[in-house]
């Protein structure tokens, strides 16, 4: 049994100005202490994913419209409110962007680290507050007597996002959710809180979901990636795999678009052409279609699914030994994936079909 | 836009008229140049209670042509910089000179004029678009103010502006809001290049947009540089994109500059040890690279530039200090930018101590720093706590 098993999961946000298809029919597991990256660029439905895992999404938008998110053999989806506020925070956290965003700016650190832990744990007040103190000291706060006294804004980004780490790991939970944790943090920062939370989550064997749009912090922190388009999982491997055999298209795309430290100068970009599809229609066909060079007429109408790029392989879906799937009529070869364009003799990409034109 | 700084008003002294191009000489160089931001306390009566020093001794030149690329971490400046330079504000001290002409204390029309040949492209392509004119209205806003052409000539400008950026001309009419973050890039950018300028100070201008969007518009800034003979000041914090687009890269830390080189050189030789660093931070997108490669982890955060540490500025996270038995000099006096090659400048005392790549310098300094042992970060001593704005000290 997998420690989380997430199938056919769709979401949705009813607005004003329409229904958002966020997270189209999204599956993937993860096991136990693995370390998980989901990439893609904004709006993709990363976040969404995983807010419906949490039973955190927005009210009264956001609907969960289908699907199973198994964690630890429970449905969560079946949950009611006051189950899932025990397992919150005692078997999943979740770390954010912002930090201010799940930090209460009127109680001090050690207010809120006390609450936490006394919310899940018979200990007395002390117990936790010497937990606290251990906690801080674990991710590395200076002076952690005097900074559990601190309230949220007197710390520096960095040193927020550490003590957020520290009040998610307080419990020392089977799945931590990171969603872009270092987005906002400058990169010798960012360096010091992927290098903590790497090695946290070693120590606690703790189940991590990375959530970032760069390609470069799940290159060195993660084992296995799903790449989100449109709310769609498209391509799925282990993380080596994922970079040195990208086979859809989309992902093709963005390790051409993004400039590389290490690139020769001079080398170019090759940017993916056109603009990410609007989610307020329903998805036809591929959502990638209208900016694929790949494309079939078959992408115009109908969405592949998630397969193996091995058609006989037997379908792992965890562990180093993933099978990588990708969910696309007509993926890029190896040497299509190097080109960053299809290399086949008069090959063009079929045209849009006329009614989608008009 | 504010150009007003609250300093006291050095001796006014009016832009010497240009000379004409000279070959061999920068179109831009700005000297010791300061910035000071008053902070004030007292609700009834302010008093002036210090400085935040966002730009502290800049000296930078930049030949026709080319784009030298700003970065250092949020907060260090460089906004600062590419603002004071086109005089959105008037600077603290220092001098800014373009194409041989003294603008530091230009005013009234000298000034306007020299607006005409620097412009500016902003991070946030939709908080610094008009969301009440339409993409040719803002694009024709410039000419209309230097009064260039009659309104058909104007009309017709726009036109092929928007066609040059890679936008449909007949969108001229919509509204920002109508646009993608990468079109509205692209009126941004149609609008810096209405006037033929010839300094653009792009201030991340991609980092606001999605991934996939980004490479869209640095290809079209090379492709406009190429063609219209651009000369750039490209500022970023993201030194991947940075060294992708800048001939020459000046790395800023709270305030000064640490190091100028070309890309290739400052990539292959950093020097000074917080080049190194941030270059040993950035993640390579490539799990077999980042596997091996080893960081260097500073200790603490950046201080606040409202009281930046004495002495070199770095000193508090220093690694090379530390590794030299924390030597006084960095406390007390701060380096200056030599040139230790050619064209390759440094501010460190002791900057011949390091030579070549982050991967050398951790072999040569011996103790790895990466992975488990980079906890010896968080416990150090010199980890110092940066204010999380001016005035707010901890
Ligand atoms: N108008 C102002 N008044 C007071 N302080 C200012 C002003 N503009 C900038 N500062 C301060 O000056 C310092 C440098 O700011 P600047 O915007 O130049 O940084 P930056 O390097 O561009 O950072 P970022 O990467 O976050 O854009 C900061 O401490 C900032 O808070
Ligand atoms: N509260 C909300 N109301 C309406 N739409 C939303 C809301 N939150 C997210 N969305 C939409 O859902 C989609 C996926 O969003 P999200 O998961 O946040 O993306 P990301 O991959 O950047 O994390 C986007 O189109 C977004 O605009
Ligand atoms: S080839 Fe077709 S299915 Fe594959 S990414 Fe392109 S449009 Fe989508
Ligand atoms: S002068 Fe001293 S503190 Fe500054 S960078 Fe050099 S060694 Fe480090
Ligand atoms: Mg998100
Ligand atoms: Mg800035």
């Amino acid at each position: 049994m997998h420690l989380l098993s997430i199938r056919d999961l769709v979401v949705k946000f009813r607005t004003h100005d329409g229904t958002v298809h966020a997270v189209n029919g999204v599956s993937f597991d993860l096991d136990e202490g693995e370390t998980l990256g989901l990439v893609g660029e904004s709006g993709c439905g990363k976040s969404v994913t995983n807010l419906a895992v949490m039973r955190l999404l927005p009210k009264p938008a956001g609907h969960i419209e289908g699907g199973e998110v198994v964690f630890q053999g429970q449905d969560l989806l079946r949950l009611d409110e006051s189950e899932m506020r025990d397992l919150r925070g005692k078997e999943i956290a979740m770390i954010f962007q912002d930090p201010m965003t799940s930090l209460n700016p009127v109680l001090t650190i050690e207010e809120q680290m006390v609450e936490t832990i006394r919310a899940h744990r018979r200990v007395s007040k002390s117990q936790a507050r010497a937990r606290s103190l251990e906690l801080l000291t674990m991710v590395g706060i200076p002076k952690p007597e005097t900074r559990l006294r601190n309230y949220p804004h007197q710390f520096s980004g960095g040193m927020r996002q550490r003590v957020m780490i520290a009040i998610a790991l307080a419990l020392e939970p089977k799945l931590l959710i990171a969603d872009e944790p270092t987005t906002a943090l400058d990169v010798t920062i960012q360096a010091q809180v992927l290098d903590l939370l790497q090695r946290l989550a070693a120590d606690l064997g703790t189940a991590v979901i990375l959530i970032t749009h760069d390609l470069g912090v799940v290159a060195g922190m993660t084992s296995r990636l799903n790449v989100m388009y449109a709310g769609f999982v498209v391509e799925s491997a282990s993380t080596p795999d994922l970079f040195a055999r990208p086979r859809h298209p989309y992902t093709v795309g963005l390790l051409h678009s993004m400039p590389r430290l290490d690139a020769q100068p001079g080398e170019p970009l090759i940017p993916i052409e056109g603009v990410p599809p609007d989610l307020r229609r329903a998805p036809v066909g591929c959502p990638f279609a209208p900016r694929c060079a790949w494309r079939l007429e078959s992408c115009w109408t109908g969405m592949p699914s998630l397969e193996p790029i091995d058609q006989t392989a037997q379908i792992v879906t965890t562990g180093p030994n993933v099978t990588h799937r990708v969910a696309c009529w007509n993926p890029a070869t190896p040497d299509e994936a190097v080109a960053a364009r299809p290399l086949r003799e008069g090959f063009t990409p079929a045209a849009a079909p006329a009614e989608a034109v008009a | 836009m504010s150009g007003v700084t609250g300093q006291p008003a050095p001796g006014a002294a009016v832009g010497v008229a240009s000379t004409g191009t000279e070959p061999g000489r920068p179109l831009l160089e700005i000297t010791d140049l300061r910035m000071y931001f008053p902070i004030s306390s007292g609700i009834l009566i302010s008093r002036h209670v210090g400085d935040v020093r966002a730009v502290d001794g800049v000296t930078l030149a930049i030949q026709k042509g080319e784009t030298v690329g700003l970065v250092g971490e949020s907060g260090c400046g460089k906004s600062t910089v590419g603002r004071t330079i086109l005089r959105l504000y008037r600077p603290t001290s220092g001098r800014i000179v373009i194409d041989g002409q003294d603008i530091t204390w230009a005013e009234g029309s000298t000034l306007r004029a020299m607006r005409r040949r620097m412009q500016m492209i902003f991070q946030d392509p939709y908080a610094s678009l008009n969301p009440r004119m339409t993409a040719a209205g803002i694009v024709s806003e410039p000419l209309e103010i230097h009064g260039v052409g009659s309104s058909s000539e104007r009309r017709e400008r726009v036109r092929d502006l928007l066609a040059t950026v890679g936008l449909d001309p007949d969108y001229g009419d919509r509204y920002p809001h109508e646009f993608s973050g990468g079109q509205r890039q692209r009126i941004g950018v149609a609008r810096a290049l209405a006037l033929h300028p010839d300094l653009i100070v792009a201030d991340e201008p991609i980092s606001a947009l999605d991934v996939s969007i980004q490479a869209q518009i640095i290809n079209l800034m090379e492709r406009l540089q190429g063609e219209f003979g651009l000369t750039y000041l490209f500022i970023a914090h993201d030194l991947s994109v940075v060294r992708h687009i800048s001939d020459r890269i000046a790395v800023m830390y709270l305030g000064r500059l640490v190091e100028t080189a070309t890309s290739r050189e400052l990539y292959d030789r950093p020097i000074h040890p917080y080049t190194v660093a941030l270059l040993s931070a950035v993640p390579i997108p490539d799990p077999a690279i980042e596997r091996k490669r080893r960081r260097i982890i500073l200790t603490g955060d950046v201080p606040s530039p409202s009281d930046p540490p004495p002495g070199c500025h770095f000193h508090t996270r220093c690694w090379l200090r530390a590794r030299l038995g924390n030597p006084e000099r960095c406390v007390v006096e701060a380096p200056a930018l030599r040139e230790l090659a050619s064209g390759h400048a440094v501010a460190c005392h002791f900057a011949e101590e390091v030579d070549g790549s982050p991967e050398q310098v951790l072999q040569v300094t011996g103790e790895g720093m990466g992975g488990s042992s980079s906890r010896r970060a968080d416990d150090s001593p010199t980890g110092r706590v940066a204010a999380a704005g001016p005035g707010l000290a901890t």
